[in-house]
């Protein structure tokens, strides 16, 4: 469970986003403009703010930044009817920590708000990261599954370091795409498919439990439980 | 001609203030060149009526009346009077000598014998020889006997000054004339000039796009405005037949998704279904809708690069990297489909642009190729720099794209009808020419002979 601030000025659109975040077990305060939304966000606690660009009132981006000088470090989620390059480049500028472009999926906004959430993350620093029997150590990019050595390339073994850091959690095939390989658009081929299939074989393949699932219509999870 | 229309040209505007001013300066010299020789004729004359009166003076010392009188009137007999009036009286009042009928009436003339303006009527002159009464230079003194003379300026010598003058002011007239028929010329020659530009505008602003400024040949700036107001025509048809091309495009390739999409929702809920049913219907609503998404945004990526205006996010970019960095993401792809995707790099290659962008555009013809080429075949990346140009091809061995498909293929949307079984919106040819075009990149399409190849030239220096 969440406590997420959404600050969103299409009241239909904060309406299925409210009653969606809802039903995935999230608490959800929508304000429809930006006074409102600053007022939330800086006397509320909130894991997640969610802001829209534009705003009556007040931009999202001049939100973010009046929080951001108040040492206020809550992770903020930019929507953008923009979605020019400069854009998301302005956002992150701002002190956003993720970007996301309309028309967006429901699901792509639900693990992008998963992944920014800052609770059950390993902290960047730890070493060892284990799901299950598969253990990776990052300093050594050494990569056992019950004790066995698992050979990876090392762009495979950026891809798993992703998912271990996100254990449990549902990413998205263009979260993939941004974080292994830092590229920002969309292909038109499954290539992200066929290297999650790869990365499958070397560390599940001949194991009884599966760690490496498929979430149909969203992206992929790694866990001990699909 | 419509004048008033002229009067508000800027070219007769400012002739005619040239005019004025013009006009101003010379009227100014003239009053000066006027009031210095008049003043200047004036002295003379002044100088030559004391220098006689002095002489009469003299003549009356040594010979009396007499001697005065017989010298006036041997002036009168000899010419020698040299265009004056003389008119020497008698304590009474008579005329003994002179070409004056009389003294002269009115005004008193004063006998100081300095010259001063007096006012002497035409008909006491001999000759008439002013046209008119007049104010003249008179010297004139009073004898011990009571006997009085008089002498008065003649009129050549002033009347030439007056001729000159307005012979000037004449000048000035017809001057002032010229420039003004000069300023109607130029400004109608402008104001034709103009007329073009601005009918060409209205036929524009009336929804001709097509209509251009002619350009006359004579090389002068009215001809260099026509040029840049041309291109600027040019470039704004161009992105106004981008904006409608994608929202034709928009129009037909969004369409039948979406009809899609709601007919297969409408019908789930025509009668009562088990939950799967329904599970399946609304998931293969929301496939439907992301390939929507998909679509669009492959849209607004092109319309985006068409735009050009991410400019400020550029900075260097490593083709190879890039292409190592694509190989990487691609190559799983290509293998899982039984190809062999290649990568050749030689020499650094450098260039100014979007990383984004460019990382788009190849991929795009990577997408293409791993999807347009039979399994078993190769695909080739080679990066190859030279002086100029960095050259990025992207080479496949599968059926290619006949020479005369070529330029076909690069408009939005279009599937040539042998590749129409294979998922994809058509769009990626018509990214890749955009990102190019916006990185001053030349796109080719080749013959690999067999397969296709595309080939992307980047200027190595100077994008802008």
């Amino acid at each position: 469970m969440m406590h997420i601030l959404l600050i969103e000025d299409d009241i239909q659109a904060a309406e299925y986003l409210v009653k969606g975040l809802g039903e995935c077990g999230h608490v959800v305060d929508h304000a429809a403009d930006g006074e409102g939304g600053l007022h939330l966000a800086l006397t509320g606690q909130y894991e997640v703010i969610v802001v829209d660009r534009m705003l009556p009132g007040r931009d999202g981006l001049s939100i973010i930044r009046l929080l951001r000088a108040d040492r206020n470090q809550t992770p903020a989620l930019v929507l953008s009817a923009l979605g020019e390059v400069d854009d998301r480049v302005a956002g992150l500028h701002a002190g956003g920590d993720d970007y996301l472009v309309k028309p967006y999926a429901f699901s792509e906004l639900l693990a992008r708000l998963d992944a920014l959430s800052r609770r059950n993350h390993p902290a960047m620093q730890e070493q060892r990261l284990r799901v299950g029997d598969l253990v990776v150590d990052r300093q050594s990019q050494m990569v056992t599954r019950a004790n066995k050595r698992i050979r990876l390339q090392p762009r495979e073994f950026r891809l798993l370091e992703y998912l271990m850091r996100n254990a449990g959690r549902v990413v998205t095939r263009t979260m993939l795409l941004e974080h292994v390989w830092d590229f920002h658009f969309d292909p038109q081929t499954n290539v992200i498919d066929v290297q999650i299939s790869r990365l499958r074989s070397k560390i599940d393949k001949g194991f009884a439990l599966p760690l490496l699932h498929t979430v149909r219509g969203a992206g992929y999870k790694l866990s001990e439980s699909p | 001609m419509n004048l008033p229309k002229l009067y508000r040209t800027t070219a007769v505007r400012l002739a005619l203030r040239y005019a004025l001013v013009y006009a101003l300066m010379l009227g100014l010299a003239l009053a000066a060149f006027y009031w210095y020789s008049s003043r200047y004729v004036d002295s003379q004359l002044e100088a030559g009526l004391e220098q006689e009166l002095r002489a009469l003076t003299e003549l009356f010392e040594t010979g009396g009346m007499v001697g005065l009188a017989q010298a006036v009137r041997q002036r009168m007999q000899d010419g020698l009077h040299e265009g004056r009036f003389y008119a020497l009286v008698s304590p009474a009042g008579e005329v003994l000598a002179g070409n004056l009928f009389e003294w002269p009436a009115g005004e008193s003339v004063s006998l100081d014998a300095k010259v001063h303006r007096t006012w002497i009527e035409d008909d006491t002159m001999v000759g008439h020889l002013y046209d008119d009464d007049a104010y003249v230079p008179v010297v004139a003194r009073e004898f011990p006997d009571g006997s009085r003379l008089l002498l008065a300026a003649g009129v050549e010598q002033a009347e030439a000054l007056h001729e000159i003058t307005e012979f000037l002011i004449e000048v000035l007239g017809v001057s002032v004339v010229l420039a003004l028929i000069m300023s109607v010329i130029l400004g109608r020659t402008i104001l034709a000039r103009m007329d073009t530009i601005s009918r060409t505008a209205g036929d524009i602003m009336a929804g001709d796009l097509s209509q251009r400024v002619p350009v006359s040949g004579h090389n002068d700036e009215f001809d260099a405005l026509a040029k840049r107001l041309n291109t600027m025509l040019d470039r704004i048809q161009q992105l106004i037949k981008g904006i409608r091309e994608v929202t034709d495009n928009v129009a037909h390739d969004l369409r039948s998704p979406l009809s899609r999409l709601c007919n297969r929702l409408e019908v789930t809920l025509l009668e009562p279904r088990s939950e799967p049913e329904y599970r399946e219907a609304i998931s293969g609503g929301i496939e439907d809708a992301k390939a929507l998404i998909k679509t669009f945004n492959a849209m607004l990526g092109i319309a985006q690069a068409e735009a050009g205006n991410h400019r400020t996010q550029w900075g260097r970019v490593d083709l190879n990297r890039l292409a190592v960095d694509l190989t990487d993401l691609y190559q799983p792809a290509a293998r899982h489909k039984g190809q062999k995707l290649e990568l050749t790099t030689r020499g650094s290659a450098e260039i100014t642009g979007s990383r984004e962008l460019l990382a788009q555009a190849i991929g795009n013809l990577l997408d293409n190729a791993i999807k347009y080429t039979p399994a078993g075949s190769g695909i080739r990346l080679e990066v190859k720099p030279s002086d100029a140009v960095a050259e990025v091809r992207v080479s496949d061995s599968g059926p290619g794209i006949p020479a005369s498909e070529r330029d076909h293929v690069l408009a939005r949307f279009v599937r040539l009808d042998s590749s129409r079984h294979t998922p994809g919106n058509g769009l990626g040819l018509s990214l890749v020419q955009a990102v190019a075009r916006l990185h001053k990149a030349e796109l080719v399409l080749g013959d690999a002979g067999p397969g296709l190849l595309v080939s992307l030239r980047f200027p190595r220096h100077a994008v802008e």
